[in-house]
């Protein structure tokens, strides 16, 4: 009887060692293109800043870094970044999630600056494959000397690019190409635009559409020359980022019909108009016949606007004080006008990119349309992504660059292009394994 | 006092692995198990308690005791869409048990009492797997007591009905997606009545007609507990270290109808369809008893559909002493296509059975069965969280039971 029992368990040991598997496995494969060798070019979004820095876990999850790592498994080879140590970063900046109390006392959880020692821009003395260097505009990637140590405290190179140029007089195209890619994936333009717009249209000029095609085609040239295949990303309309959306231009609230009559009065004689609820800011305008005038529907308002000032030092309202409205300053100000600018400016870089992807036989990656979608909200393994500040999980904190969990779904939109074009097969990532925003 | 600790020990155990459609569990006498879970057209004695309680009626003895119990190994593996990750579950060995004692009072009268688990599931996936936010780990278990009463109507018919007192518990783990970032635990336990009802045609000797119907039984959870943990201390005020619930878990009705045929003196044959009514699964529901701006109810869509079971089985006597038997099923997922969660995966499914019984003394009988399910590979998506991949089931279920009549 009890050998009879020790059968049983055994046999019972036995069937709970089987295990179903999955007949249609995935199999990776590289279709007609060549991973061994894989570059990628761009600006702060290749290289993976995050949070207002580059720091270490950011680089280490940047889109490229994610995209070598799949490609691994499909005969890609070895993928180095210029490595940032530290979870600070190269340069101060950092954001982090804390909490800080406004001008009326109260407390509240928002972005505060991050405490830490910048690394500094030291060159890392090793050749990278991700050249993805914050800051970069098209033309910068053709620049010599834009990787010159000397030059970054005048101004004239870039820090970013200071850490891992070959050389002083080096371009970041140059030293691409000097890798002997296989493969490279190109995503340029978004700063060529985004000086202006991050500076309410006066910090910075765009890019004209001419010398756009014109720069990009001699940068595709280059990275074709070795007989690579690529993909190039067209650019998202950034005017959705939060950075451009989280402060309402609506956001001045009367809650006493006095408060509406008295602007009235005094206002109203220009047109503006308010009313118990939300009213739109005043703001500064030089075309306005008044220097001022109240926002309208459709114009945006920065992130970076003082809180405090729109709360107690009447920014955008009316200073009972001195009788007079106080207009936010241009700078944080996104008018209809400007708006149109920096749309313009996307909607022809990316056909630009559109017809280069064609002439140079790349992948596209569709990042407008699928930014397009992010706004409208998505969800993966049940996480759900917008455009929405914080909460949103796909942008960090400086509402202009992507979490983590949104370089994964970049990468996976770079994947599939891959795929598609080359009839490669590189798995996606699943988004949730990568970090959001980090709520205290 | 050594009976007490006994029951808590089974009930302790009682969370099944889920391996039938959905998550019922027909592993409720050995016999039938072996049989292809035939039981309706089958008169095997007290464990009609379950099948039919109609079939008590022709009980070949004065009385009979039936005890049980199986255990269930399954397992499944997931693969993402477009993706090479993988993951399985690591779910605990189900055993449900069952235990049935009938009596005839009369030659036309009898009564019975079965006490048995004919739901439950358990599905445990890795903390961290890719559908944490859809489940990590799962178990619900109902414990049946039916007290049973039957009565002969003639030689050809026999009728019977039992009332259902259901013992159920859920527990639920499952992660919080970002920005939340924390974990959830819900627990809830309730009694719940329903009713079993049968009927048994006994037309010609070697001719059995069945058909049985269990009730709906809806397992309402009032005031059942909520933990969040791990929540930032920002939202904490949000998501309460606990709190309560209320929630409703139908156990679906079945209509089982079943035909047996004695083609010769040894050899036996039976046909059965189960009809389960799981369109009464629309949703699960988790009302928070203090809701925020944060914690709103939440409402999961599973709208399964109603499914027929198809069953073919026969037994066959080696000697007077040795009862071979073997069946074969095919139990189709009641699960939509929009709406395919791993809490609960339900494949499309085939089960080989085979049984035997040794019966060494008179009224002493020995009964085993293997029963072996498996999922067919299938690509299944659970569209509100855009999570879906294919997923593949097995299920090695070995039982062993004995009864005694006299």
């Amino acid at each position: 009887m009890k050998f009879r029992y020790i059968l049983f368990i055994s046999l019972l040991g036995l069937l709970f060692a089987c295990q179903p598997e999955i007949k249609d496995e995935f199999t990776y494969s590289s279709g007609n293109a060549d991973f061994s060798t894989y570059v990628a070019v761009g600006n702060s979004l290749t290289a993976g800043y995050s949070n207002g820095a580059l720091y270490h876990s950011s680089q280490a999850n940047s889109y490229p870094s994610i995209i070598a790592a799949q490609m691994k498994k499909a005969g890609g080879g070895d993928f180095v970044q210029p490595v940032v140590n530290s979870e600070y970063g190269v340069l101060p900046g950092k954001l982090e999630l804390g909490y800080k109390a406004d001008c009326l006392g109260n407390t509240s959880m928002g972005p505060v600056p991050a405490q830490g020692q910048p690394e500094g821009y030291d060159p890392v003395g090793y050749t990278v494959n991700n050249m993805g260097v914050p800051g970069a505009k098209s033309f910068h990637l053709l620049a010599p000397g834009y990787g010159n140590p000397a030059g970054v405290p005048v101004g004239l190179a870039n820090p970013y690019f200071a850490r891992f140029a070959t050389a002083d007089d080096a371009t970041v195209i140059g030293d691409a190409v000097a890798k002997n890619p296989t493969f490279f994936s190109l995503w340029i333009g978004n700063n060529d635009v985004l000086g202006y717009a991050s500076s309410g249209g006066i910090g910075d000029t765009i890019t004209g559409q001419q010398s756009y095609a014109y720069y990009m085609n001699l940068i595709l040239q280059s990275l074709t020359s070795t007989g690579a295949k690529g993909v190039i990303a067209n650019l998202p309309d950034i005017s959705g980022a939060p950075f451009f959306n989280t402060v309402p231009p609506n956001g001045y609230v009367l809650t006493r019909q006095g408060q509406a009559d008295t602007l009235n009065t005094f206002l109203g004689q220009y047109g503006f108009s308010y009313n118990v609820g939300p009213n739109y800011f005043i703001i500064a305008d030089a075309t306005a016949p008044l220097g001022f005038r109240q926002m309208v529907k459709g114009e945006l308002l920065l992130l970076t606007v003082p809180q405090d000032s729109l709360k107690c030092a009447y920014w955008g309202g009316f200073n009972p004080n001195i009788m007079a409205p106080v207009p936010i300053p241009d700078q944080y100000v996104l008018t209809l006008e400007e708006i149109a600018n920096v749309n313009d400016a996307i909607e022809g870089y990316n056909a630009t990119i559109a017809a280069l992807a064609q002439q140079y036989d790349l992948a596209l990656v569709d990042i407008n349309s699928y930014f397009d979608e992010i706004k409208n909200g998505v969800i993966y393994d049940g996480v759900s992504f917008s455009t929405k500040y914080i909460t949103g999980n796909a942008f960090s904190l400086d509402g202009v660059h992507l979490t983590q969990q949104g370089y994964a779904l970049v990468a996976n939109q770079f994947i599939m292009a891959i795929n598609g074009k080359f009839g490669a097969n590189l798995p996606t990532v699943s988004v949730t394994n990568y970090k959001a925003n980090d709520l205290p | 006092m050594r009976k007490l600790s006994l029951l808590a020990l089974l009930i302790s155990f009682v969370a099944a692995s889920s391996f039938a459609g959905g998550y019922q569990v027909r592993l409720q006498g050995q016999k039938q198990t072996g049989i292809g879970l035939i039981g309706t057209p089958l008169a095997f004695g007290a464990s009609s308690i379950f099948y039919n309680p109609g079939s008590l009626s022709f009980m070949p003895n004065k009385a009979d005791f039936s005890i049980g119990a199986s255990g269930i190994f399954s397992k499944v593996v997931f693969q993402a869409k477009n993706s090479d990750y993988q993951a399985r579950t690591d779910n605990p060995m189900g055993t449900p048990f069952y235990f049935y004692g009938a009596y005839k009072i009369t030659d036309d009268l009898s009564v019975g009492l079965g006490v048995n688990t004919p739901y439950g599931s358990s599905s445990v996936w890795d903390d961290n797997w890719d559908g944490r936010y859809l489940i990590q780990n799962i178990s619900l278990a109902a414990i049946y007591i039916q007290p049973t009463i039957a009565y002969k109507i003639g030689d050809k018919f026999g009728i019977g009905a039992g009332l259902d007192i259901v013992s159920g518990g859920v527990e639920i783990n499952k992660a919080l997606p970002d920005p939340v970032n924390g974990e959830f635990n819900l627990k809830g336990s309730t009694v719940a009545f329903g009713f079993n009802v049968g009927v048994h045609f006994r037309p010609t000797e070697k001719f059995n007609i069945g058909v049985d119907y269990r009730s709906k039984i809806n397992m309402k959870v009032e005031n059942g507990d909520t933990k969040f943990t791990e929540i930032p201390q920002s939202l904490q005020p949000y998501f309460p270290a606990s709190g309560n619930f209320d929630a409703t878990l139908p156990l679906p009705a079945n209509l089982d109808i079943g035909l047996s045929y004695q083609v010769t003196d040894k050899l036996m044959l039976a046909f059965e369809f189960d009809y389960v009514f799981w369109g009464a699964y629309d949703s699960l529901i988790i009302d928070f008893k203090e809701n925020n701006e944060l914690l709103a109810d939440s409402r999961s869509p599973r709208e399964y559909k109603n499914s027929t079971i198809f069953r073919l089985g026969g037994q066959y006597n080696i000697s007077d002493k040795i009862i071979a038997r073997a069946g074969v099923y095919y139990d189709p997922t009641p699960t939509n296509e929009k709406y395919f969660s791993p809490e609960t995966v339900s494949l499309d499914q085939i089960g080989w059975t085979v049984g035997l019984s040794f019966m060494p003394v008179k009224g002493l009988s020995i009964d085993l069965s293997y029963l072996q399910l498996s999922g067919k590979e299938s690509v299944k998506m659970y569209e509100p969280d855009n999570f879906g991949g294919t997923y593949k089931s097995m299920a090695f279920i070995p039982g062993l039971g004995v009864s005694y009549s006299f």
